[in-house]
C-alpha cells in the first residue's frame, strides 16, 4: 500500500489508493465507483465512523475515501515555515501509519479505500477534494467535529458521527435534558454569586458612595465593579433564560466564511494623446 | 473635582424607586438588545424624576450602558451578526462627533442659556427623529407588506460602486465601501449622542441606509458602538466621580436579562421586525418631545401659555416616553411568541410525520 500525501497543502492532488481486494483503479476503463468522503480532524478515525462508513459503503456498494485534515497547521508566517513544514510532515505519518490497519480491514470486508491528509479548513479541504476527486456522494464527519467547525458552502450533504457506537448513533439535536442537571446548579450557583455581590454593595453601600465617588484615579472602582457584576449576573441571566427554555432559534446562520471578493479593476489615470 | 463630587446629592433609595429602576432597565435592555440602542432616553429623565440631579442621572446611565451593550454585542456575535470591523470605524468617528457635538451644546448654551439649549436639544429629537424614524417605519412597512427579502437601498448601492480610495471591506455585512462615507456616519451618531443621548437612531438607520449593511447587522454592530463611546464616556463621568453606582447596579440588574433576551429575539424574527420597532419607537418618542417644546418657547418668552398646561405637557411627555419604549418591548416579545409558537407547532407536526 503506497499513500503518498499532501504535504504543501493547498490544492495540489493528494490522492492516491489503498489496495483492496480489487485490485487498483489504474485501468481507466474500470468504472469509477461512487464515494463516501469520511473527514476526520485526528490522525486516527475513530471506530464509529469507520464501522458505520464500512456498513453502509457495503450496503450501497461504494467505496471509501478516508481524509485526515489539520486545519491548524494550514498557515503559518514565514518564519515558522520550516516548523510547520516538520509538523506537517509528523502529522502525515502518523495519519499514514493509523490508517494502514484500518484500510487493511475494510479490505477484508471488500471495501476499496483510498486516505488523502490535507491541511487546510474543513469546508475548503472538502471543498478541494470534492473537485480532485470525483463521485462524492456524501460526507461523513468524525464525533470530534463540531457542525459549527464547517462554514462555508459545501456542494455536498453532510452527515457527523457522535459518539462510539457506529451504526447507531447518527448525529441527533443536542438534548438539553441530559444536560439540565448540570444547568440548573451552573444558575443557582451563577445566581449566588451574583446575590453575594449585590448584597456586598448594598450592604456597605455609604463605604462604597464615599470611596467610588471620588474621582480621578478612583474612577476605576465604579468601572471594575459593574465588568464584574456584569460577567456574573450576565452568565446568570443568560443560564436563566436558557432554562427557561428560551434559546436562540435554531436558524441561526453560523458565521459564513466570506466569500473572496471578486478582483476588481481599479481605475487608473491613464495618459491618453491627442494627436 | 473632589469638591464637585461632595456637592452632589445622592438620593436614598426607596422600594418604588429601586423597582422602577429594575423595570426600566429591563424594558430598556430588552430594547437595545434588539434594535441596538434605546432605554437611554426614558431612564435618564426617570431618575432626574426620582429627585436624581441630572450629570448624576446621565453618569449612571452610561456606566450601566457599556457592560450591558458588552453583553448584547457578545451574544449577537455568536449569531454571527456583528461586524466588529464597521463598529470599531463607526466607533472612532462617532468620538470625533461627540467632541463637536459638545462644542455645539456649549455655544448653545453661552449664546442663549438653558432654555435655548433645551429647545435646540428638543428640536433635533423632533426634526431627526420625524424624519428618520419616519423613513425607516415607512420601509419597514414596505418590506413587511411585499413580505420579500430585504434589498440594499439604491442610495447604498450607488455610494458603494464609488471608487474612492481607501475602500474598506466589512466582512459580515458584505459591504464594500469607501472609508469617506462610512466616516459621516460615524461623525453623525456620535453628534445625535452628544446631542439627544441616543446615538443608535441615526447609527442604525445610517449602517442600513448608508452603508448598505442589513438591518440585523447594523443594530448588533450599534452595541459594539454604544460599548466604546459608553466606555470612554464613563471613564470621563467617573473621574468627576458622578456615578452612583448603586443606580447604575440596580439598571444593570435588569437590563442584563432585558438585553440577551432581545439578542435571543433577533434570531426569531424577520429581519424587517428590526426597522418597524425601531421606526415606531423613533415616532412615538419624536411626539413626546415635541410636546416638552412649548416649555421651553414659553420660557424664551416666544409664545405663553399657563403653567398648569405645562405640567400637563410636561406629564404627557414622559409617560407618552415610557410608552414608546413598553410598545417596542410589546411588539419584540409578541414578534418572538409567535415565532416561538410557530417553531413549536412546525416541531410537533414534524414529529407526527415521522
Amino acid at each position: 500500500m503506497k499513500n503518498v500525501s499532501d504535504q504543501k497543502g493547498k490544492g495540489r492532488k493528494a490522492v492516491d489508493e489503498s489496495s483492496g481486494s480489487i485490485g487498483t483503479t489504474s485501468n481507466p476503463s474500470q468504472e469509477v465507483k461512487r464515494k463516501i468522503l469520511v473527514v476526520g480532524k485526528d490522525y486516527a478515525f475513530s471506530n464509529g465512523v469507520v464501522d458505520y462508513a464500512a456498513n453502509l459503503s457495503q450496503r450501497l456498494g461504494y467505496d471509501i475515501i478516508a481524509m485526515s485534515v489539520n486545519p491548524a497547521l494550514s498557515t503559518s508566517g514565514k518564519f515558522f515555515s520550516p516548523y510547520n513544514q516538520h509538523l506537517r510532515g509528523k502529522f502525515t505519518q502518523r495519519a499514514q501509519e493509523a490508517w494502514v490497519p484500518v484500510a487493511s480491514e475494510l479490505a477484508s470486508q471488500g471495501i476499496k479505500s483510498e486516505h488523502v491528509v490535507k491541511f487546510e479548513g474543513l469546508a475548503g479541504a472538502i471543498k478541494d477534494l470534492n473537485h480532485e476527486v470525483k463521485r462524492i456522494d456524501f460526507v461523513i464527519t468524525d464525533s470530534g467535529i463540531k457542525d459549527q467547525e464547517i462554514t462555508g458552502e459545501i456542494p455536498l450533504p453532510v452527515f457527523s458521527i457522535s459518539g462510539y457506537q457506529g451504526e447507531k448513533v447518527m448525529a441527533q439535536e443536542h438534548h438539553e435534558t441530559a444536560n439540565r442537571g448540570k444547568l440548573i446548579t451552573r444558575t443557582i450557583g451563577l445566581g449566588l454569586a451574583s446575590a453575594a455581590l449585590y448584597a456586598a454593595v448594598f450592604t456597605n453601600s455609604a463605604t462604597v458612595m464615599k470611596y467610588f465617588t471620588k474621582g480621578g484615579i478612583f474612577a476605576a472602582l465604579p468601572i471594575v465593579t459593574v465588568f464584574a457584576f456584569s460577567f456574573v449576573h450576565a452568565s446568570f441571566a443568560s443560564n436563566l433564560w436558557s432554562l427557561l427554555g428560551i434559546e436562540a432559534a435554531k436558524k441561526v446562520q453560523p458565521r459564513v466564511a466570506p466569500k473572496r471578493p471578486a478582483p476588481r479593476k481599479r481605475p487608473r489615470p491613464q495618459l491618453h494623446l491627442d494627436a | 473635582m473632589q469638591d464637585v463630587a461632595s456637592s452632589v446629592n445622592f438620593i436614598d433609595l426607596t422600594l418604588m424607586s429601586i423597582l422602577f429602576l429594575f423595570v426600566v432597565g429591563f424594558i430598556g435592555g430588552l430594547v437595545s438588545g434588539f434594535i441596538g440602542s434605546g432605554g437611554a432616553f426614558v431612564l435618564t429623565p426617570g431618575m432626574m424624576s426620582l429627585g436624581v440631579p441630572g450629570t448624576v442621572a446621565v453618569a449612571s446611565n452610561m456606566c450601566h450602558k457599556f457592560p450591558k451593550a458588552m453583553v448584547g454585542a457578545y451574544k449577537r456575535w455568536k449569531y454571527g451578526q456583528v461586524d466588529i470591523k464597521l463598529g470599531l470605524v463607526m466607533a472612532a468617528s462617532a468620538g470625533i462627533g461627540v467632541w463637536v457635538g459638545i462644542q455645539i451644546q456649549e455655544m448653545i448654551l453661552a449664546k442663549w442659556g438653558q432654555s435655548g439649549s433645551n429647545l435646540y436639544v428638543s428640536a433635533s429629537f423632533v426634526v431627526i427623529l420625524v424624519v428618520v424614524g419616519g423613513y425607516v417605519f415607512y420601509d419597514a412597512m414596505k418590506t413587511g407588506k411585499s413580505g420579500s427579502e430585504e434589498k440594499t437601498c439604491a442610495l447604498a448601492l450607488w455610494l458603494q460602486s464609488i471608487n474612492l480610495p481607501p475602500m474598506m471591506h466589512f466582512k459580515t455585512a458584505n459591504v464594500r465601501i469607501s472609508m469617506w462615507f462610512t466616516i459621516p456616519v460615524g461623525f453623525a451618531t456620535g453628534m445625535l449622542a452628544a446631542t439627544i443621548a441616543v446615538g443608535g437612531f441615526i447609527g442604525v438607520p445610517g449602517m442600513i441606509y448608508v452603508v448598505g449593511a442589513g438591518g440585523l447587522v447594523s443594530s448588533a454592530t450599534e452595541l459594539v458602538i454604544a460599548f466604546v463611546m459608553g466606555f470612554f464616556g464613563t471613564i470621563k463621568w467617573a473621574m468627576h466621580g458622578q456615578v452612583d453606582i448603586r443606580l447604575t447596579l440596580i439598571i444593570l440588574a435588569g437590563s442584563l436579562f432585558g438585553v440577551q433576551l432581545g439578542a435571543i429575539g433577533t434570531t426569531y424574527v424577520k429581519e424587517h421586525m428590526v426597522k418597524v420597532v425601531m421606526g415606531s419607537i423613533m415616532l412615538i418618542v419624536a411626539v413626546s418631545r415635541g410636546l416638552a417644546v412649548p416649555r421651553y418657547l414659553t420660557e424664551l418668552k416666544l409664545i405663553s401659555m399657563s403653567d398648569s398646561t405645562l405640567s400637563i405637557l410636561g406629564t404627557a411627555s414622559f409617560l407618552i416616553m415610557c410608552g414608546a419604549l413598553g410598545f417596542g418591548a410589546l411588539i419584540i416579545l409578541g414578534a418572538m411568541w409567535k415565532a416561538k409558537r410557530a417553531e413549536t407547532a412546525a416541531k410537533i407536526a414534524g414529529t407526527a410525520v415521522l
